[in-house]
């Protein structure tokens, strides 16, 4: 073990003699406290420039919007806003409970006024056209999806038969739908049909 | 204090401060090259172009059809660009004689898919048509949209757009 401690003290020696002997003109200008001084100042600087670059691409609208980036999350919203849709834009009345029910499960804030100005009046003359309604996500896209908090573009066929006289109509919707999640779960807080804009 | 305490002193700071630099710089650079920043940066630009895309392709004046189709084909490439150009003439003929002119407004878009290797898009627009006969009041329809884009050495153009199918149920 006696040539490695030799080394070391070696190495030891040597680090001294440079570092208090060393060529005087480097001693006494950058190894001088206040050279090194400046010089830390200088790093220290550097580094919260760095920080805030950071922080500032970090904060960049685009990279805050996961949408698509996260795409197991892109997914399931879509997913929960299509069935959501699905089940209160469509109506049976013979069964208009199932509507209301997956209307209250679905709709928060905003949505619940919103949905009524949408469908408060299909649901009342439903009755007596003995209407049947379904409606179906054929496809959608989220625009914006930032933690809970999720805006998704839908299009849609709505199909109404009047089983009273047998006629159907097929019509296309598109609607952008914001979502927000509370306990896991995705709930639509708002409806845009982009009526009267 | 000795002048060998205020030369620690200094060292240690020194010290402190280039490793405080070093992980500052490393943070900015992960921060800056962070793919899944880089793709969301690509989406934003592909939907931008993807918009402003449809908007030109629903947009035009009877009065200058010249420059509104070259907006047309400079939004446009591989296979709707050789429409737009082998139907140029017709179409220009056609909207020369309707005296038509038509605006479009973008309500809603969000890109749908996004393959970053192959510069491929899908994008889903909500837009506003607004046509505007010679005589009479313009007409507005709302229309939905699918556009591919396709990443050429101009940026992302669009190289299919059609009505979004209504389908069967």
């Amino acid at each position: 073990m006696a040539a490695p401690t030799t080394r070391l003290n070696a190495w030891r020696r040597a680090n001294a003699s440079w570092w208090r002997t060393g060529p005087a003109r480097w001693r006494t200008g950058a190894s001088s406290p206040i050279a090194l001084g400046v010089v830390a100042v200088v790093l220290a600087t550097f580094g919260v420039w760095a920080l805030r670059q950071a922080d500032a691409v970090r904060d960049d609208p685009s990279a805050r919007n996961t949408a698509l980036t996260d795409g197991a999350a892109t997914s399931e919203v879509k997913g929960a806003v299509a069935d959501m849709i699905g089940k209160v834009f469509s109506y049976n009345y013979t069964d208009p409970a199932r509507t209301r029910d997956a209307a209250r499960a679905a709709l928060t804030g905003d949505a619940v006024r919103q949905y009524e100005a949408i469908f408060g009046r299909v649901r009342a003359e439903a009755p007596e056209a003995k209407t049947v309604l379904s409606t179906r996500v054929t496809d959608s896209a989220v625009t914006s999806l930032r933690g809970d908090r999720a805006e998704v573009l839908v299009f849609a066929d709505q199909r109404t038969t009047r089983t009273t006289d047998g006629t159907s109509t097929n019509a296309p919707a598109m609607l952008t739908v914001t979502a927000v999640r509370r306990g896991g779960h995705w709930r639509i807080a708002a409806l845009d049909t982009f009526a009267g804009r | 204090m000795t002048d060998d305490t205020v030369q620690r002193t200094a060292t240690v700071l020194l010290v402190l401060a280039a490793l405080f630099a070093a992980w500052a710089g490393w943070s900015w650079y992960t921060a800056a090259h962070d793919d899944a920043h880089a793709y969301s940066r690509t989406r934003d630009t592909v939907l931008q172009a993807g918009e402003q895309a449809v908007q030109n392709l629903n947009t035009l004046d009877y009065r200058d059809l010249g420059s509104g189709l070259k907006t047309w084909q400079d939004s446009t490439t591989s296979d709707l660009y050789e429409e737009i150009t082998r139907g140029r003439a017709a179409f220009e003929e056609q909207v020369a004689k309707a005296k038509t002119i038509t605006r479009a407004r973008v309500l809603d878009g969000a890109v749908a898919e996004l393959d970053q290797r192959s510069g491929k898009a899908r994008v889903l627009v909500a837009v506003e048509i607004t046509i505007t006969p010679p005589e009479g009041d313009p007409v507005t329809k709302q229309s939905r949209l699918i556009g591919e884009l396709t990443r050429t050495p101009a940026g992302w153009k669009l190289s299919d757009l059609g009505q979004a199918p209504t389908g069967t149920l």
